[in-house]
């Protein structure tokens, strides 16, 4: 007996090195950051909303335990606020406007008062503030050693129901404080990015005789039908280099994933199940994670292109509704709770194809729509609670979980 | 423990039978009705065709939205799409009036749709395989495929938003459109 508890406890810490096991990070052993305001233009209001907005991506980070108090000091002080001198780090940076209206930040980066990074940033003007803030953030990580966080400084499209079937697609950065709509009016749904540059995008317009696949240039405003089909048509993943795309479309309402040729125009039909196959997912090596309930409920299944044969890879749960993949890492959202009649809940779970292990991500409420981001540090997703809306970040090897709530309507699907 | 066991079946059979799915046909079909009688005062007032063809268009018009208030909503339970025993019924009901005369040349179009749980490209597909179980029971009952069209809504077009129990059974159903 005591023999198998050991070889038990042994064979367990063989499997250690693995983003499904969880990493928690003790506060005091990250150092401090303080953040000194310099600007020399703008009104307080404008200053505000940039610092917070600074605070909120160093948080973001979580590399940093960041003071939020909000000082003032001069950018060419040769030491730093009285007040911060005990700050392991000090961010300084200084806000002004050139005369053709262009919003410039310059920042130096303290330790012990010396400037151990500095840069400069313009933008046309100060209303996509935001988008510098998050590129300081994205800079000084770098500059930490830290793994990447691009997505930081990408665009999220998603769709928005704003009233029953009316919805527009917006095109935002991942804090939802740069919000700009870029299709309004009509019933059009399931925006994806067309390609790494996000200068295009697919969405599928329902207001047409037959659901249809439209695909809108961004930089020309050019818009074009792509394929129609009767009852569903949906784009649900694009490959990393925009060549393919695998969709769920609905010949004779038999909702079935087709992998399609972008430049050939052709499709080819990938599942056979009579039920529901959906949410096809690339995964690399030639194979793609989806949802089917060929088991008699949604579950997460793996499928290799070329062949039928289709794998089970979630054996737990009784409802994995959707799903996204990472290289060998699934993502899948699970609902928890038993029925109809209750309040229920789903929750997001991370397992690995080369491991049984699963971790939970979320605790509470109805968490759905996971998305990983392109270099599989994040994951992003919609959690809903009392009819409002959030998108939601997950930084998995740092275990923390932000929300970013919308002001109206909800999320009806997004991409990043 | 026989008690306990006792109370606690007699309190579960007194729950489940309290979940009746009331039909929204009624409140639906007012909001039907009015846009089309509008629609045929206009014919009325502009035309200057003999009073037999306006009298028939109105009555083509009035027909059309008549047709669609008898037609019911089919409701289905969590997760499922398939047909009730209950549901059948209805389902013969609507074949019947799809067959006779004044509808015989009318298509239909079904609307599936879904409560708020789930992700939506799930429940789209689920809102269209309710949809196309509503077909294949009509197809049975006679009436022709080629009549039939199916679109679904996913969670997007609910009758209601309180989140109750008695708000998701109205939003998991199939809607009758009648197409000309």
């Amino acid at each position: 007996m005591k023999i198998l508890f050991s070889l038990f406890i042994f064979i367990g810490v063989l499997f250690a090195n693995d983003a499904t096991i969880e990493v928690i990070k003790k506060a005091d052993t990250i150092p401090s950051i303080a953040v000194e305001d310099a600007s020399t233009s703008y009104d307080g209001t404008f200053k505000m909303r940039f610092f917070k907005t600074l605070i909120a991506d160093l948080n973001v980070l979580s590399i940093f335990n960041v003071d939020r108090h909000y000082r003032i000091s001069d950018f060419d002080d040769s030491r730093v606020l009285v007040d911060n001198k005990d700050m392991q780090y000090v961010l300084r940076y200084k806000a002004f406007e050139r005369d053709n209206g262009s919003f410039n930040v310059s920042i130096k980066l303290l330790q012990k008062d010396a400037i151990v990074f500095s840069k400069d940033y313009s933008v046309k003007n100060n209303d996509i503030f935001m988008f510098v803030s998050h590129a300081i953030a994205y800079d000084i990580n770098q500059f930490m050693g830290k793994p990447s966080v691009e997505w930081m400084k990408r665009k999220v499209i998603f769709s928005r129901i704003t009233a029953p079937l009316k919805s527009e697609i917006v095109v935002a950065d991942y804090t939802l404080s740069y919000q700009h709509i870029v299709l309004k009016g009509g019933f059009n749904i399931f925006p994806k990015w067309a390609n790494r540059a996000q200068n295009a995008f697919y969405y599928t317009a329902m207001d047409m005789a037959k659901p249809t696949l439209k695909y809108v240039n961004l930089k020309t405003g050019d818009v074009h039908d792509v394929i129609s089909s009767d009852g569903m048509m949906v784009c649900s993943d694009v490959n990393s280099d925009g060549s393919k795309l695998l969709l769920t479309m609905a010949r004779n309402g038999q909702p079935d994933i087709y992998l399609y040729t972008v430049a050939t125009k052709r499709y080819k039909r990938l599942t056979h199940y009579s039920g529901i196959d959906v949410n096809g997912q690339f995964m690399g090596n030639n194979k793609i994670a989806f949802i089917s309930s060929r088991l008699g409920y949604p579950n997460v299944f793996s499928k290799t292109l070329d062949t039928n044969e289709v794998e089970q890879m979630v054996y737990y749960g009784r409802s994995n509704v959707s799903c996204s993949a990472y290289g060998n890492y699934i993502v899948y959202s699970a609902r928890e709770s038993s029925n109809a009649f209750s309040q229920n809940t789903f929750n997001l779970h991370l397992i690995s194809t080369n491991t049984d292990f699963i971790r939970r991500l979320t605790a509470t409420g109805v968490n759905e729509f996971p998305r990983f981001s392109r270099d599989g540090d994040a994951i992003l997703f919609i959690k809903n609670y009392k009819g409002q809306s959030a998108i939601g970040i997950i930084r998995l090897n740092y275990n923390t979980n932000y929300l970013f709530p919308l002001k109206y309507g909800k999320v009806q699907s997004m991409d990043w | 423990m026989k008690k306990i066991v006792l109370s606690s079946v007699v309190t579960a059979l007194i729950v489940f039978s309290g979940c009746s799915k009331e039909p929204a046909v009624d409140t639906k079909a007012q909001k039907v009705v009015a846009p089309v009688a509008q629609e045929v005062q206009a014919v009325q007032t502009e035309t200057v065709a003999p009073e037999n063809s306006v009298v028939n268009s109105n009555s083509n018009e009035m027909s059309m939205a008549d047709i669609e208030n008898k037609l019911p909503t089919i409701y289905f339970a969590f997760d499922k799409y398939n047909i009730t025993p209950e549901m059948q019924e209805k389902i013969d009901a609507a074949a019947k009036i799809g067959n006779e005369d004044d509808a015989k040349s009318l298509n239909v179009k079904l609307e599936g749709n879904c409560d708020e749980w789930g992700s939506d490209e799930y429940n789209f597909a689920l809102g269209l395989k309710r949809a196309q179980a509503v077909k294949k029971a009509l197809v049975a009952d006679g009436i022709d495929a080629s009549r039939i069209s199916m679109v679904s809504y996913g969670k997007s077009n609910p009758v209601c938003t309180e989140h109750t129990k008695a708000c998701w059974a109205q939003n998991r159903r199939v809607n009758f459109k009648v197409l000309p």
